[in-house]
């Protein structure tokens, strides 16, 4: 008689065959050694199936962890959130009013004069005139998404078993060294110095003390330091991140600086973009196009070849010559005799008197002093399109998440449910990475991968809000399905509710400061899940 | 005869009657549950939380979908263990309530009426049987088990669930045929298809 098929012989060995044919099956068996030894091997993979699956994975978590886990937002919970916030209320306002000499107040966050703040400072900045610096980076970023995009494919095919781990090594390596394929020339020390008869064909990498070029860096001086001094000629661009900055010699490029105080006596090819607390630029400085900056106190007694765009907190006195326009925001503006400005003056201020042009002062083209009273937000129809712009953006973004990644998108945003755990991760990531982006950023390969790790943080911390209020609509609608239209109610209502108390003064900071790190916890959570085994985590 | 013995009828219950493994008064809680009472609720939550969070966490692929499941079915069983007649042993009448839960669960999420839509005619496929052993058969040491608990873990859905209600909720093919809305005999061919994938990818694994 004919051997029965595997499947057959299966079925049988699970006790699901018909009683006729399980009899005949029977019957062949007794006399058939080759479905016998196939009804052996059956029942052997059906004891090991049995056995593996019910030996829980340890995740099967103990009655006991799991009821503290789902309710997790109890009135304990609420009981410790508003100490925070009793605390946060006490702590923040006495924070404002400690002495902070006048030097640091630009660091100050909890400064209660808007101009003063870093965060505002930087995107008022980026809103008016940084946009030659945001294409750069645009551009950089685009590189980036694309590197990032190739790495996760890689990573994605690897993780299918198509690509082995060696493989994956390689790739990796091949990434890496493919990033920084320019020279680099980097140096560590107490006091790195380039001497005058000196020349660095590279880019040179500079962490010191002091960093003192006085010879020539043929490629880019990338400079952290407490003093970074330019006396000799940098051909490409100048990236400083020091307490003073000084240039009294040359860069050809761009200077990009992070200081306390940048003094240009020597020339500057390109353009100057930074934030710094102190600008000066003295009558032997000269800027060969146009400076995008946040200061908080700025001088030009030098040229500017092309326009000045400056955000400023304090006051910008003006002497020497500005090429073409001269913008101002915030802050006082003082022109001598000696100023002359070839395009127009453009200069937003909080009071009249905060102007003072000499009569001598030379304006080629109009002058528009504009007095910014400061009114409530509110009352301004543009606060609502922006508000309403926004919503729109993250309900799109929201929609886009659940199109492509619903169950990543679930799980993340039933993820911030778990409460303090999330919070608590969402702070170590809140300030890990920052940490983490320094360290990188002072290795040889690491600067790319810090930049990377920049651009995934800033997009967590946009999308720790759309997670935060899918998760607050959905524990307010409590959804009996879970359609795409239901996700999207609640992310609706959630985030409503979030942008309503975000505007509550100091309440709103905390919660949206809370929201931010939940929401960074709830990913990085879930990234962390998502890279290991199912059921072995 | 030695066949015979082989033949004898699957799966063996790993749960008997009510009262077989799980203490002698599973009977009178489960009756005490009946009517009410929190504390016999509480013992059975104790007592079968980590089956079916085990369950839940098979059938679901996410920790917060499976936890979900799992509160849902304890909260329901209030109501639900009204409904159980004894005809079963309990444990496995309510890993069977849960498996309903979880079908719920991915139904809602696939937005569709069949959590596995049956895409082939002629389901019961007759394949020769193979000459190759099976590597799960050489699975000995608990990380081996492991490794087979993350591979079905990896298992696309339309085998993973029948495989995990076969083997670890141990229902009948036809029990598994009536929770997923599916002809039987498309169960058994999915079962086995899942333990051919299994097979496979076990020795990829070990490659």
């Amino acid at each position: 008689m004919e051997c029965y098929s595997e499947q057959i012989v299966a079925i049988a060995v699970d006790g699901e065959l018909a009683v006729e044919e399980a009899q005949r099956l029977r019957d062949h068996l007794a006399t058939c050694q080759r479905c016998r030894d196939l009804v052996d091997a059956l029942r052997a993979e059906n004891r090991v199936l049995s056995e593996s699956l019910h030996e829980l994975p340890e995740e099967a978590a103990s009655p006991a962890s799991f009821s503290s886990l789902r309710w997790s937002w109890g009135w304990g919970d609420f009981a410790i959130l508003a100490a925070v916030l009793v605390l946060g209320s006490i702590i923040v306002p006495w924070i404002d009013e400690l002495s902070i000499p006048e030097a640091l107040q630009w660091l100050n966050p909890f400064g209660l004069n808007g101009s003063t703040n870093l965060i505002f400072n930087l995107s008022h900045y980026f809103a008016h005139g940084g946009t030659a610096m945001l294409a750069d980076y645009a551009v950089v970023v685009g590189w980036l998404c694309l590197l990032v995009l190739l790495g996760g494919s890689a990573l994605l095919v690897a993780r299918r078993g198509r690509l082995r781990n060696p493989g994956l090594r390689l790739l990796i390596v091949l990434l890496a060294l493919a990033l920084p394929s320019f020279a680099l020339d980097r140096r560590h020390a107490d006091f790195v110095t380039v001497a005058a008869n000196e020349t660095v064909d590279d880019t040179l990498v500079a962490a010191a003390n002091v960093v003192r070029v006085e010879g020539v860096v043929n490629g880019d001086l990338v400079a952290f330091g407490r003093t970074v001094e330019v006396r000799g000629t940098i051909k490409g661009d100048l990236i400083t991140c020091a307490q003073r900055t000084e240039v009294s010699g040359t860069v050809e490029g761009n200077i990009y600086s992070l200081a306390h105080t940048l003094d240009l006596s020597g020339q500057v090819g390109h353009s100057i973009y930074g934030l710094v607390q102190s600008l000066h630029v003295d009558d032997r400085g000269n800027v060969g196009e146009g400076v995008v900056m946040a200061t908080g106190d700025a001088s030009f007694e030098g040229a500017v070849k092309r326009s000045v765009n400056i955000f400023i907190s304090g006051n910008a006195d003006v002497s020497g010559v500005i090429g073409r326009d001269l913008t101002t925001f915030e802050g006082g503006l003082t022109l001598t005799n000696t100023a002359r400005v070839g395009g127009n003056l453009s200069a937003g201020v909080r009071r009249l008197n905060d102007v003072h042009i000499a009569d001598g002062a030379t304006i080629a083209g109009k002058r528009d002093i504009q007095v910014n009273v400061r009114e409530s937000h509110f009352v301004r129809p543009r606060f609502y399109v922006h508000q309403a712009l926004w919503l729109a953006g993250a309900m799109l973004v929201g929609w886009l998440g659940l199109l492509l990644f619903p169950t990543f998108f679930q799980a993340t945003t039933q993820r911030v449910g778990s409460g303090w755990r999330c919070l608590g991760l969402g702070i170590g990531v809140l300030a890990g990475v920052p940490l983490a982006m320094f360290l990188a950023a002072i290795t040889l390969i690491g600067l790319p991968v810090s930049l990377i790790l920049l651009a995934v943080y800033l997009t967590a911390i946009y999308l720790a809000k759309i997670w935060v209020g899918a998760f607050l609509g959905w524990m307010i609608l409590k959804p009996s399905g879970a359609t795409k239209g239901d996700c999207m109610l609640g992310l609706l209502l959630g985030l409503l509710i979030l942008t309503i108390v975000g505007f509550i003064p100091y309440l709103g900071g905390l919660v949206h400061l809370g929201m931010v790190c939940l929401g960074l916890g709830a990913f990085a959570g879930q990234l962390y899940r998502a890279s290991r085994p199912a059921m072995t985590a | 005869m030695d066949a015979k013995r082989n033949m004898a009828k699957e799966p063996q219950p790993r749960v008997g009657g009510t009262g077989q493994l799980e203490g002698p008064d599973l009977e009178s809680v489960i009756e005490r549950a009946r009517g009410h009472d929190a504390e016999a609720q509480a013992e059975i939550y104790r007592r079968y939380f980590r089956r079916v969070f085990g369950l839940c966490r098979y059938m679901l692929d996410s920790r917060e979908g499976a936890e979900d499941a799992t509160s849902d079915v304890f909260l329901k069983l209030q109501r639900s263990i009204q409904s159980y007649d004894g005809s079963i042993p309990f444990p496995r009448w309510l890993l069977r309530v849960a498996g309903n839960q979880c079908i719920d669960a991915l139904r809602r999420r696939q937005r569709e009426r069949k959590v596995i839509v049956e895409v082939e005619e002629g389901t019961a496929v007759i394949e020769a049987a193979s000459s190759e052993p099976s590597p799960l058969g050489a699975v000995v040491s608990r990380e081996e088990r492991e490794q087979v608990r993350d591979t079905i873990a990896r298992l696309p859905e339309n085998y993973r669930v029948p495989l995990v209600l076969r083997y670890y909720s141990e229902l009948s093919y036809d029990e598994i045929a009536q929770e997923l809305d599916l002809e039987r005999n498309y169960v058994a061919a999915l079962i086995f298809r899942a333990k051919q994938e299994l097979r496979r990818r076990m020795a990829r694994r070990s490659k």
